[in-house]
């Protein structure tokens, strides 16, 4: 029973960071129709930073995040201006090939400037894990849980409270008459390709304490995030949440439960069942 | 005169072993047919019917590993065992499309990937039957007698005839489905795919048809990579890198023309190698810079390009 | 008999009923309207009978001969061809490769189905545009193509969904003309509209849908008069 819930509790806390990076995909999705492959490599420089900062300068992961998000809020929104605004025009295939060339490139720049070694982030705090109810905790997953949880209910608030946040949903759901009330759709989509990049920042930086570090590791990520994306139903903040949580658990037990080989597995063959039976994800809305 | 060129130049390429001695060269030759086979197996399904797959991977391993096992197991000549790799390949496909179809754009991309990294996963775990991460290595090609003389294996020149052969077929087999109803019914689905439903093609079928034709030439090269190379593991020849460039020989080198995926295959393979001569490392980067390029500035490809400049008008 | 025959077609999306319990027949050679309010309908019963969708419960029969649950592809070749509210031409093709395609599926020859196409192009007046890529084309004129390309199928019956939609008044004029002519050379006409000029004009007779069920049904004079039917469109009070 014990094993039961240490496993739900590990897959809800790696659920919901997995989570976090889901929801950028899915803003920038639901707002310009763009499914940015190159999301896991924007996650692989948030790790990246975070190691960067902790091992030369000694900055707690947790601290640099409060730069490292802003830097990439801003390098998205450059991306969008510079690189993906002229893409669009000509079709979802091409820009989804397109950014599948940037994930590329994002991805060999950083195996060519820093080798593809495995890298952990050992921090000092993170020896003794917390024991709440005699459940092993690991302290750096706890506290990426709380920004987690923190960070998704500043970005309810800006959604649902703020001119900018209410924008970007009106975009979302159409964008022509979000056009026509004088919404500038231009900025708002640099706004949110901006956003989709700094939760994806953030995600790494939660992650690195837990996780193993490499160039590549994006790869696995855009793929675990298109599971979630569309578990939840793209476009859909809650539903990303659900779907990061879902997955989570969903391997966490199917790593125990099956087999540890064939725990990736089982994320797919959800993605495969869920993307032929309920297109629309679990929680999405059915398109007419 | 025209017509004649094509035919030319198939003949010289397959002349090229009787020229050229240099092993080196020889090797560069035999990667880049390789990968124009590649090319132009993933663009009867990408290029023509505009189903951008994600997991044509799936189907090289799928024929490397049953040429690789064919031979180890039951000594079935390499050869042969090619030819069943490339049936493997198209048997894999019908499943796959059949689950996939049911999708469009890009979700019927992300579909196929996550299928082809379901094939790696089972390859890597399913020891019995693949050695899992060892892999499966040849030691000794059969011996085969060609005007009386044995082949020699370890020379390049007769493994360059064999995926000659292979990729002229390849491209001759793409020249045929252009001319043929079934390349109209593709053309037609990539423009508009309920508005050619509505005109009477049974739109999944031709789908299943061009993806099974696409699986059969890549499994052909996935079985010939293993003769070649004659050590095959999950990572070599089921791997994501390996369908994203396919995806990216056949869009810079042009969709929708027969020799483009050439064009492609020369151009990127020439770079990996200057990259790998110069940097050692981060041949990808071009790949990634190169389809970025090619998407903004030429989406016709480099010889839809190049192409599009020698007729007047379209 | 009649040429086409629904009885009882019901299609649920969840919860909503878009398509309630309908039937009516069609009769070969008439020109039958199809008309209601926006949101009633109309399209999904295309989608049903072309096959795009399947109903819940429901027959369809075509000369007597059931063909629910066909692709829509079968449905084409079985004679029932439609036209697409928003076209849906081939853009990088040219016209003349649009309608060839459509009769190249039903002539296998490429010859034949050329000639087929340019005929089908002349008959909606299209003949000087053929060599032109269909995106280049105005609205209007893609949607005569559209109609060329479905005529191009040699169907005998066919469905046009909204064809006057966003012409101007000159181009519903000749549009409402070539649709008499298709008419006149036997084929049989659903047509759904909102433009009533058009619909009186045209139509032998008229059904009208409301919340997916038929509230009126006959000569398209005695059809606007109709209480039940001035009550969809300009609610009770206007009755």
């Amino acid at each position: 029973m014990e094993t039961f819930f240490q496993s739900l509790v590990n897959g809800i806390l790696t659920g919901t960071l997995y989570a976090m990076i889901g929801v950028g995909l899915t803003v920038i999705f639901g707002v310009m129709r763009i499914i940015n492959l190159a999301h896991g490599d924007m996650v692989m420089l948030g790790m990246f930073g975070a190691y960067w900062s902790y091992t030369l300068w000694k900055i707690d992961p947790f601290v640099s995040a409060l730069l490292l998000v802003p830097l990439l809020f801003i390098a998205g929104m450059l991306a969008y201006r510079f690189l993906l605004k002229a893409i669009i025009p000509g079709g979802e295939l091409n820009t989804l090939l397109y950014t599948a060339g940037l994930s590329l490139l994002i991805a060999n720049l950083a195996l060519f400037a820093w080798t593809g070694d495995y890298r952990t982030l050992n921090l000092s705090y993170a020896e003794v894990p917390l024991r709440p109810f005699g459940i092993a905790v690991p302290v750096p997953l706890a506290i990426a849980f709380g920004l987690a949880v923190l960070i998704t209910v500043a970005l309810y608030f800006f959604l649902a409270r703020t001119d900018t946040g209410r924008a970007v949903r009106a975009t979302s759901q159409n964008a022509e008459a979000a056009a026509l009330m004088g919404i500038n759709v231009e900025n708002i989509s640099m706004i949110t390709f901006g956003l989709g990049a700094a939760l994806a920042a953030a995600a790494g930086v939660l992650l690195v304490p837990s996780l193993y570090l490499y160039p590549t590791v994006g790869e696995i990520l855009i793929v675990k995030c298109f599971v979630i994306v569309v578990l939840g139903g793209l476009g859909s903040v809650p539903g990303a949440i659900a779907g990061g949580i879902l997955l989570g658990v969903v391997e966490s037990f199917g790593a125990v439960y099956v087999s540890v080989a064939y725990k990736d597995t089982i994320g797919f063959i959800i993605f495969l069942l869920v993307l032929l039976f309920r297109p629309q994800g679990l929680f999405g809305a059915r398109q007419a | 005169m025209k017509r004649a060129l094509p035919i030319i130049a198939g003949i010289l390429v397959l002349c090229i072993p009787l020229m050229v001695s240099n092993q080196f060269l020889l090797h560069l030759g035999i990667i880049v047919l390789m990968w124009t086979v590649l090319g132009v197996a993933w663009n009867l399904l990408g290029g023509y019917a505009g189903q951008v797959s994600f997991g044509h991977a799936s189907f090289f391993g799928v024929g490397a590993y049953t040429t690789m096992i064919l031979y180890l197991s039951f000594g079935l000549a390499p050869w042969y065992g090619m030819a069943l790799g490339g049936i493997m390949g198209a048997l894999l496909s019908l499943p796959i499309g059949f689950i996939c179809f049911r999708l469009r754009g890009p979700y019927f991309s992300l579909a196929t990937l996550a299928v082809a990294e379901i094939v790696r996963l089972v390859a890597l775990n399913w020891e019995q039957l693949t050695h899992g991460p060892m892999g499966l290595l040849i030691t000794t090609l059969p011996v085969v007698t060609l005007f009386g003389e044995p082949i020699n294996w370890e020379r390049k020149g007769p493994f360059f005839l064999i995926v000659a052969v292979i990729a002229l077929s390849a491209m001759f087999a793409t020249y045929l489905l252009a001319r043929a109803r079934l390349g109209s019914y593709l053309l037609a689905i990539r423009e508009d795919e309920d508005a050619a439903e509505s005109i009477g093609i049974n739109t999944t079928r031709a789908k299943v048809s061009a993806l099974a034709l696409s699986a059969f030439f890549t499994g052909l090269a996935g079985g010939f990579y293993g003769m070649y190379f004659r050590y095959v593991d999950p990572d070599a020849v089921f791997p994501i890198s390996l369908s994203i460039e396919m995806v990216f020989i056949a869009v810079v080198g042009g969709l929708r023309t027969i020799a483009g995926p050439v064009v492609g295959a020369v151009f990127l393979t020439t770079i990996a190698e200057l990259v790998r001569e110069h940097f050692e490392v981060g041949h990808l980067i071009f790949y990634g810079l190169f389809m970025m390029l090619v998407i903004r500035y030429l989406p016709d490809g480099i010889w839809g390009r190049v192409l599009r400049f020698f007729t007047p008008h379209r | 008999m009649a040429l086409l025959e629904i009885s009882g077609l019901t299609r649920n999306f969840g919860g909503l009923r878009a398509v309630s319990n309908l039937s009516f027949t069609v009769a070969a050679g008439e020109i039958l309207g199809l008309i209601g309010p926006n949101g009633s309908g109309k399209t999904t019963i295309f989608n049903l009978i072309t096959g795009f969708l399947s109903p819940t419960t429901g027959n369809i029969r075509l000369d007597n001969e059931n063909i629910v649950g066909l692709k829509p592809h079968a449905v084409t070749r079985r004679g029932i061809t439609r036209t697409f509210q928003i076209v849906k031409p081939f853009p990088h093709l040219t016209v003349r490769e649009n309608a060839a395609l459509a009769a190249l599926v039903r002539l296998g020859d490429r010859a034949q189905a050329d000639a087929e196409a340019v005929r089908a192009l002349k008959q909606v007046g299209l003949a000087d545009k053929l060599d032109i890529p269909a995106s280049d084309l105005t609205l209007s004129d893609q949607k005569r193509m559209e109609i060329a390309r479905a005529l191009a199928t040699g169907p005998k019956l066919l469905l046009l969904d909204e064809p006057l939609g966003g012409l101007n008044p000159r181009e519903m004029e000749d549009a409402c003309g070539l649709i008499e002519r298709i008419h006149a050379t036997g084929i049989t006409v659903i047509l759904v509209e909102h433009v009533m000029k058009a619909i009186m004009r045209i139509s032998h007779r008229v059904i009208v849908i409301r919340q997916g069920e038929k509230i009126a049904e006959g000569p398209p004079a005695q059809v606007v008069g109709d209480s039940a039917v001035i009550s969809a469109y300009f609610g009770k009070r206007a009755v």
